[in-house]
């Protein structure tokens, strides 16, 4: 009985010292983890500078006719800093990506529409541009203000508006057919309501969350989906970035 | 982005594993379950299989047949014992979990392409990480898990193909259904049924039917699905209901059709953290309407190779984050 007891006390103390020590070995792999991430974000930010200046050749030329139409969503308090998506939008149109759409959930940059359009010199509303932008290359750009209300408020007013043609074509009783709802319908109807942008191919999410933020659900089936982080960090080479990876991308389409 | 990924743990990682409880007598290497919480038991098997170049969850070659187009295992396969609990990572926060996880489980073929395997065989070993990540979730709280197994776009993959993955669902949901009562997991399947095999149809409806009173977590899983066909089919009922007197056009709004959606079998029928694996960064027709503020997570690594680690780094991903849902 007497040998037991410090022999327990001996496997106590042993195990004491093994968890401390293993408590400080998780702590400095935890560092070194801490500085590896570091070390990543450095070298994104170094990357970015040497796209800007053009000293890394695989950026210099981008295959834009494969960026048919862009989404850019933003959040709605960065949303405010009108130079800055006027600065992001100059840069889209020196990269030569003409079609472009602007979305925030609470329609600040709809506000805006006058302020940007006054300072972009070559550029247009889509409402003045005839449809299918995105089948040729305009030497302008074209611009479509997007919020909230053109994603699912849009999508209800679409299918109340079949639901009442629908109606006016009965003649009799006033019945209503649902089973002529389609795809396509829901798309010629979404033009009537005022929804009649493309499907982007590519979407750009400048915000803290990496979400779409209600975006309209409809035209984002096979959207490419690219987070930039806050608009407060908007970098010309993580934009030059971004579309280039785009190119690269190859789609199945479910194949 | 500091969670240390490390298997080890810092408690009780001097007393020894406890021993399995394994009906199955089959000890090799290629046990994979991570079932113990000793340090050394987990290392070996995760070392072994890191110099094997293989992965936790790869089964072993030879084991998967195809026959007349049919998923079939001969023999070999570990065998799947009783889910243990898994202990909730202390990165994490129970209070900041998400309700509902969509997953986009892509990259099979591509896992089976680079080990010079069938197609099949990384739908196979796909179905095993979806257990996986299904235990993973009952274990820590997550009410909804919603995974995004065939696209309506997928039918026009080839026939074996198709037909396989047809036969694998039907033989996955048969198998599991004594697990899901055992576990309290309800699941439900979602799509445009229409296309389905018939022996498929009635295996999802007598599986639909015996679990519909669990409540740990509903599984919801989407066959034939298309985003735009669920608001379609959505706006169709809506149109119904309107026929039948039940609605006026008046009150027709986004509630209303959301209620129709095919996601109305949950009680969190919105995501909040969408995964998808093999670095693909879009949504491929799923869930549309009812991602709108979910958070996206693009993950590289391929559906077979996703594991605890993987899912572990989307939540504290998710956990990190400031969602405002629009507002301020």
């Amino acid at each position: 009985m007497d040998l037991k007891y410090p022999a327990r006390k001996l496997s106590r103390s042993v195990l004491t010292m093994g968890n401390v020590g293993l408590q400080l070995l998780w702590y400095f792999l935890h560092i070194l983890l801490s500085i590896w991430h570091s070390i990543l974000a450095i070298r994104c930010f170094i990357e970015s500078c040497f796209i800007t200046c053009g000293v890394l050749e695989k950026y210099k030329s981008l295959n834009i006719a494969k960026l048919r139409y862009l989404a850019i969503v933003i959040e709605s308090e960065d949303a405010h800093q009108t130079s800055k998506v006027v600065k992001l939008l100059q840069w889209l149109d020196s990269i030569g990506v003409k079609n472009v759409c602007l979305y925030d959930m609470n329609g600040v940059l709809k506000k805006s529409k006058e302020a940007i359009f006054g300072k972009l010199k070559n550029a247009k509303p889509i409402e003045e541009v005839n449809e299918a932008v995105t089948l040729h290359v305009p030497e302008h750009m074209t611009l479509e203000f997007v919020s909230y209300a053109d994603g699912k408020e849009a999508m209800v007013k679409a299918a109340n508006f079949i639901f009442v043609e629908n109606l006016k074509r009965q003649n009799f009783g006033g019945e209503i057919d649902g089973q002529v709802i389609s795809e396509p319908l829901l798309n010629e109807a979404l033009k009537v309501v005022g929804c009649k942008g493309p499907e982007p191919d590519l979407l750009l999410v400048y915000g803290p969350v990496r979400s779409h933020l209600g975006f309209p659900a409809w035209r984002i089936r096979y959207t490419e989906i690219v987070h930039m982080g806050s608009l407060n960090f908007l970098r010309y080479g993580s934009l030059i970035k971004a579309i280039y990876n785009f190119t690269k991308v190859h789609q199945n389409y479910g194949t | 982005m500091f969670s240390l990924k490390f298997p080890i743990p810092i408690e009780n990682t001097l007393t020894p594993p406890p021993k399995t409880n394994n009906n199955n007598n089959n000890n090799n290497n290629n046990n994979n379950y991570n079932k113990f919480s000793g340090c050394s038991y987990y290392c070996s098997v995760y070392a072994n299989d890191k110099l094997r170049g293989g992965i936790i969850r790869s089964p072993p070659t030879s084991n998967v047949a195809l026959h007349n187009n049919e998923a079939s295992v001969v023999g070999g396969w570990p065998e799947t014992t009783e889910a243990k609990e898994e202990p909730f990572p202390e990165e994490l926060r129970a209070e900041l979990m998400p309700k509902h996880v969509a997953v986009i489980m892509d990259g099979n073929r591509r896992w089976a392409k680079t080990r010079g395997l069938f197609p099949w065989a990384g739908h196979q070993a796909g179905v095993e990480a979806l257990k996986e990540v299904v235990r993973l979730c009952c274990s820590w709280g997550i009410k909804v898990l919603t995974v995004f197994a065939f696209s309506s776009e997928n039918w026009i993959r080839p026939k074996v193909e198709v037909d396989f993955l047809m036969s694998l669902f039907e033989k996955t949901i048969n198998s599991e259904i004594d697990d899901f009562n055992r576990e309290g997991i309800r699941i439900s399947v979602i799509g445009d049924a229409t296309k389905l095999p018939s022996s498929l149809l009635r295996m999802i409806k007598y599986a639909e039917e015996s679990t519909k009173e669990n409540s740990r977590l509903q599984l919801i899983v989407a066959v034939s699905y298309s985003g735009k066909y669920d608001v379609v089919q959505a706006c169709k009922s809506v149109a119904k209901k309107v026929k039948d007197g039940i609605l006026d056009l008046e009150e027709i709004n986004e509630g209303i059709i959301e209620q129709e959606l095919e996601t109305n079998c949950t009680e969190f029928p919105n995501p909040d953290l969408l995964i998808r694996t093999s670095g693909e960064l879009r949504v491929s027709n799923f869930l549309l309407w009812q991602l709108a503020y979910a958070e996206l997570y693009f993950n590289g690594a391929l559906w077979p190779d996703f594991g605890k680690d993987e899912f572990v780094e989307a939540l504290i991903s998710f956990q990190q984050r400031k969602r405002r849902f629009g507002g301020r």
